[in-house]
């Protein structure tokens, strides 16, 4: 049997290799090296540190029972995000209450409300530091609405094209790139405003 | 501007456009101050979030996370049949058990008619009861054609 420090040594591959054959301790050190980013990714979508625990957790479990599915075609680490991607969409849309939308919602679905802001036109971002920028950056999303934010996170952070985003949200691309544009407007928005409240 | 067209921008900005509509945003963005302005937003919004997520640490400490997950996948594996943890039985399963699920439904409706056949001839010889009075009927049976007429009579 390998001892902890063997597994630490060890690369995700080759970890994942040996989880496949029933090995849970190099699948409890593949937990250990990737929660933090499993959980951060969690949160951003939910903004809810309980939630974002258990669903974090969940997509292990899920993860342990789908191993065998893994080819190595990406990296473990991207194919767990996606798994915990997957899991917060559900609980998004579980938790959805679409009883009405409100004006304001209307207005950003078929884009009225953007065009009325004005337009930033000097950066507040310059001159911050990395961890500054992610911090402002993660406040001013924590405003957004869920739908707003996630399709932010699945562009933004994730990488993915329009229609990838459409097909994991389940509306028309035309509904993405109009909640992405609003997105982006108002964060840059936010971000304006954060800027002039430090500079009082 | 057109809602299409900062749509387009924005589009334009992502590498989402190609060919005549990206020229067309970018003579756009070229010639009119207002489209500059937005593109220009738009894309220091972009560069900013390619800065990526906040780190976050998961607020618990490494052996109550992991616990949580050891019991759920335990709590899944002992739900599981045994055989399924044998890579060998669960192909057998897999693959076997439709095969003999439907075998064994096809000899169900078979045999019964199997042995139906055997005992009596099908159709022909049968007797056919009429529930109304006045009604007369006429059958005729050709054993080399394999066919029976029956006339039925109203009057």
């Amino acid at each position: 049997m390998p001892q902890k420090d063997d597994y630490a040594a060890r690369d995700d591959d080759s970890l994942v290799r040996a989880a496949k054959q029933g090995d849970m301790a190099a699948f409890e050190e593949l937990v250990d090296r990737h929660r933090d980013k499993l959980y951060a990714r969690a949160f951003s979508m939910v903004r809810n540190e309980e939630e974002a625990i258990d669903l974090s957790q969940e997509a292990w479990v899920k993860a342990w029972q789908k191993l065998g599915q893994f080819k190595g075609g990406s990296s473990f680490l991207t194919w767990m995000t996606r798994i915990v991607i997957n899991l917060c969409l559900d609980h998004l849309r579980k938790q959805k209450h679409p009883v009405s939308l409100s004006i304001e919602q209307l207005d950003e679905e078929t884009g009225g409300v953007e065009r009325q802001m004005p337009i930033v036109t000097v950066d507040p971002t310059e001159g911050l530091t990395r961890e500054e920028l992610r911090r402002r950056i993660d406040d001013a999303m924590g405003k957004l609405t869920h739908a707003h934010r996630t399709v932010l996170v699945l562009h933004e952070f994730e990488g993915l094209e329009y229609k990838e985003i459409a097909k994991k949200m389940g509306c028309s691309i035309g509904t993405v790139m109009s909640r992405l544009f609003y997105a982006r407007r108002r964060l840059a928005a936010l971000l304006a405003d954060l800027q002039q409240e430090r500079q009082q | 501007m057109k809602q299409e067209d900062v749509i387009k921008i924005q589009a334009w900005l992502d590498g989402e456009l190609a060919g005549s509509e990206a020229e067309s945003v970018e003579r756009l963005i070229a010639q009119d101050g207002e489209a500059r302005a937005l593109f220009a937003e738009l894309r220091w919004t972009k560069s900013a979030l390619a800065q990526g997520e906040l780190e976050r640490a998961v607020p618990e400490s490494r052996e109550f996370y992991w616990a949580k997950i050891e019991r759920a996948i335990r709590a899944t594996e002992t739900a599981k049949p045994a055989v399924l943890n044998r890579p060998w039985v669960g192909l057998m399963v897999r693959w076997f058990a439709p095969a003999g699920i439907v075998a064994a439904l096809v000899l169900l409706l078979v045999l019964p008619m199997l042995h139906q056949s055997r005992q009596q001839p099908w159709i022909a010889g049968a007797e056919i009861e009429s529930p109304l009075n006045d009604v007369g009927s006429i059958t005729f049976r050709s054993e080399a054609e394999g066919m029976t007429i029956v006339w039925v009579n109203t009057h």
